[in-house]
């Protein structure tokens, strides 16, 4: 019993920004909550959880590199590169639809593992890699969809942003008014698909040896090298994690719009937003500590905070600079007990 | 039997609020109200009826993108057009969010002022698709949305623009008929563009090139995409230039400060040049219209906001309005600019002259809206 206890407390030490970052997000989104008319509704959740879906599984990719100790420029552009091809692939009859999924999800995990082979066998520093495969993601985007448009199957669009309730019913899966059905049809879809690539791909993968290692060569390559450990499968795994987390996003944001769009100012601003969130779910940038699941509640951090602006009454002009001066102060928090360490050691411990 | 049962559904699983008497708009015959200010896009113009409901109302305006001197004067003139004495008495409660270039965030604040109830949602919209499920949403909860300036690839919900087709057309003419006067019947010309992607730009892209190739004389056009942004316009214009040397004309369709700039700066002889109705350019055509710089300049206003709200007022009133709504293009040329009246010469250059509208009563002037400070407009 008392292992347990000092087992979690090591937890919680080691993870002092993940927990900060997570009582954060329960304040801000309670009195979100609170301060809405319509607060605690299901309506409210779903929009809520609409709305967040991208930029949580672009935090989810931008992880992994980050705990490399590199950082990703492409996920935004393999987001819009998935997001294209979805909307030309993710139509037809139910098998099609599926078939198109997959394709869509492919795509961006091929190129998240070309990312990986020019990092590990090009020798080029991760930034400047991905910079140059993010410009030509976008590039293949602008081909396949030079203006903006497409036909995402309008039921599955529906289906997948509304809650349990809807989606049984578009289907006509079983009875949606079932009594058994009832306590859990409120649930939204977007948040189920989250929760289950989030625990269902991240935490098995951080298990095995692979998903250690990016965190042994974020911590110190050197000793890892010294190891065996397999670092350039590692490297490889972790751009192609971060290539699948994307096109999830992409994928999600064509059934969302039940279109493509090849816009490069809104991949930028993903990829920059996807590493701020990185950071406030207490991830170092300088790798190997945090996680995804911490990054997935930065990003809802990020939006919460702008969930504000639509309930509260500030100035239009005055909100991006309020957007940033929250930021800076979550992101200041987690590194509160960075500058009060004399020794940086004590960190690990 | 899909679509009636989702249709149902949604309103029992989905929505928990009380009124859910009607869903959307009702497609009747014109002639809608005020056909001044509301004029319908053409006689194909297909009419809408809200039904009618009681006043004040609450309105919100979501923009995308903010940034640029155009947005900031939108934003400013929605404010100000939000305390005007014809629209104050009529609204509850005003709010203005920027969600900034990112559609799901966009979609969200949509579908979250339709969650708190709201009555009108004004939005310019950061893609021409992909809003089905708001206007869905909008429709079964009896808001009224109405996107302006960029607007949808959809007839089933109000809109309000001009049209930038004829725009595109209108700046490719007058580049001709500017150049036919100099004997110049083909020749090269250099088309700045707009933010890719956007229905704006391509529509006004595709106005210029319909004309161009229509011409009877060889056109060769060599593209840049500026960004309707003075900086980005400025560099681009350079860079082309410099590779390709002269061209026979420039047809912009925004950041025509910088387009210009770029001429004087490379020492590019001045050719006629059409662009948007920033004052600044305005300025530059009436000093250099002598030396050969013949402009013309046609605005997006950016008071559009302003009638896209009294559109939505009128329609929650339960009047008729057509589906898409045409806002005359302001069209000033270098033999029509009069300092005092269509530009400013002692005022800066990156505020957009045109900006009311008075068959609509709109009467917030560009200058008066760049003069007020922040706290004037509150």
């Amino acid at each position: 019993m008392a292992d347990i206890r000092s087992a979690l407390a090591t937890n919680m030490r080691q993870n002092v920004a993940f927990y900060i970052a997570i009582a954060m997000l329960a304040s801000l989104y309670l009195v979100y909550n609170l301060m809405h008319p319509r607060g605690f509704s299901a309506a409210v959740l779903i929009q809520n959880s609409n709305e967040s879906v991208a930029i949580i599984f672009l935090a989810m990719a931008q992880t992994v590199p980050v705990l490399l100790g590199g950082l990703d420029l492409s996920v935004g552009a393999i987001m819009t590169l998935a997001n294209c091809v979805a909307s030309v692939v993710v139509n037809g009859s139910p098998g099609q639809i599926v078939l198109g999924m997959i394709i869509t999800l492919a795509t961006g995990t091929a190129f998240g593992f070309m990312n990986g082979l020019i990092v590990v066998y090009g020798r080029l520093q991760p930034i400047i890699a991905t910079l140059a495969t993010g410009a030509i993601a976008i590039g293949l985007a602008l081909f396949i969809r030079p203006v903006p448009g497409g036909n995402v199957d309008g039921d599955i669009s529906w289906a997948l942003t509304n809650d349990l309730y809807e989606f049984v019913a578009t289907y006509g899966l079983f009875d949606a008014d079932a009594a058994w059905f009832k306590p859990i049809a409120w649930i939204p879809v977007p948040l189920l698909i989250v929760v289950v690539i989030a625990f269902g791909v991240w935490l098995p993968f951080k298990r095995t040896v692979t998903g250690r290692t990016i965190y042994a060569v974020g911590s110190a390559e050197g000793a890892a090298f010294m190891s065996g450990l397999p670092l350039n499968r590692a490297k490889i795994a972790a751009f192609t994690l971060a290539g699948f987390f994307a096109a999830c996003g992409g994928l999600y944001l064509a059934i969302q719009t039940s279109s493509g769009n090849a816009d490069i100012t809104q991949a930028g601003a993903y990829t920059l937003n996807s590493i701020a969130a990185v950071v406030v779910g207490g991830t170092s940038l300088l790798g190997g500590v945090g996680g995804a699941i911490g990054s997935m509640v930065g990003a809802l951090i990020l939006r919460v905070i702008s969930f504000y602006f639509r309930i509260v009454s500030i100035d239009p002009l005055l909100q991006p600079l309020i957007e940033g001066l929250v930021l800076l102060a979550a992101v200041s928090l987690g590194a509160f007990r960075t500058l009060q360490v004399k020794n940086r050691l004590n960190l690990f411990r | 039997m899909k679509l009636g049962t989702l249709v149902s559904t949604t309103i029992m699983g989905l929505m928990l609020s009380t009124s859910l008497t009607l869903a959307g708009p009702e497609t009747v015959s014109g002639p809608g109200a005020n056909p001044e200010c509301f004029a319908p896009w053409d006689a194909d113009t297909k009419y809408m009826q809200w039904s009618a409901k009681e006043g004040p109302y609450k309105i919100a305006v979501v923009n995308g993108f903010v940034g640029n001197g155009w947005r900031i004067q939108m934003i400013k003139t929605a404010k100000a057009f939000a305390e005007d004495p014809s629209m104050k008495d009529k609204i509850a409660e005003f709010k203005v969010v920027s969600t900034g270039t990112d559609a799901p965030a966009q979609l969200g604040a949509i579908e979250d002022f339709i969650n708190q109830g709201y009555d009108a949602i004004v939005t310019i919209a950061v893609a021409p698709e992909g809003f089905d499920r708001v206007i869905r949403l909008a429709d079964k909860n009896d808001v009224v949305l109405v996107p302006f300036d960029n607007v949808l690839d959809t007839d089933a919900v109000m809109q309000v623009n001009e049209d930038q087709l004829l725009m595109g057309r209108t700046w490719a003419e007058f580049a001709l008929k500017e150049l036919a006067a100099k004997g110049i019947t083909s020749g090269d010309i250099l088309e700045v563009r707009g933010l890719a992607g956007n229905s704006v730009d391509r529509d006004r892209s595709i106005g210029i090139n319909e004309v161009l190739e229509a011409d009877a004389g060889d056109w060769k056009v060599t593209q840049v995409v500026g960004n309707w942004d003075d900086g980005t316009a400025q560099k681009v214009v350079a860079d082309a230039i410099a590779v390709h040397g002269e061209f026979d004309a420039i047809i912009a369709q925004g950041g025509t400060v910088g387009v210009v700039q770029a001429m004087i700066d490379s020492g590019h002889p001045f050719v006629p040049v059409t662009g948007e109705s920033e004052n600044g350019f305005r300025k530059l055509v009436a000093k250099y219209s002598g030396e050969g710089l013949k402009g013309i300049s046609i605005g997006q206003s950016p008071g559009l906001v302003a009638i896209a709200m009294k559109a939505a007022v009128s329609a929650l009133e339960g009047n008729v309005m057509p589906q898409l709504i045409s806002v005359p293009l302001p069209i000033a040329d270098y033999t029509q600019l009069e300092d005092g009246k269509n530009f400013w010469s002692e005022l800066p250059d990156n505020f957009f002259t045109v900006n009311e509208f008075p068959p609509c009563g709109v009467n917030i002037s560009g200058p008066s809206i760049m003069a007020q400070s922040e706290a004037d407009v509150k």
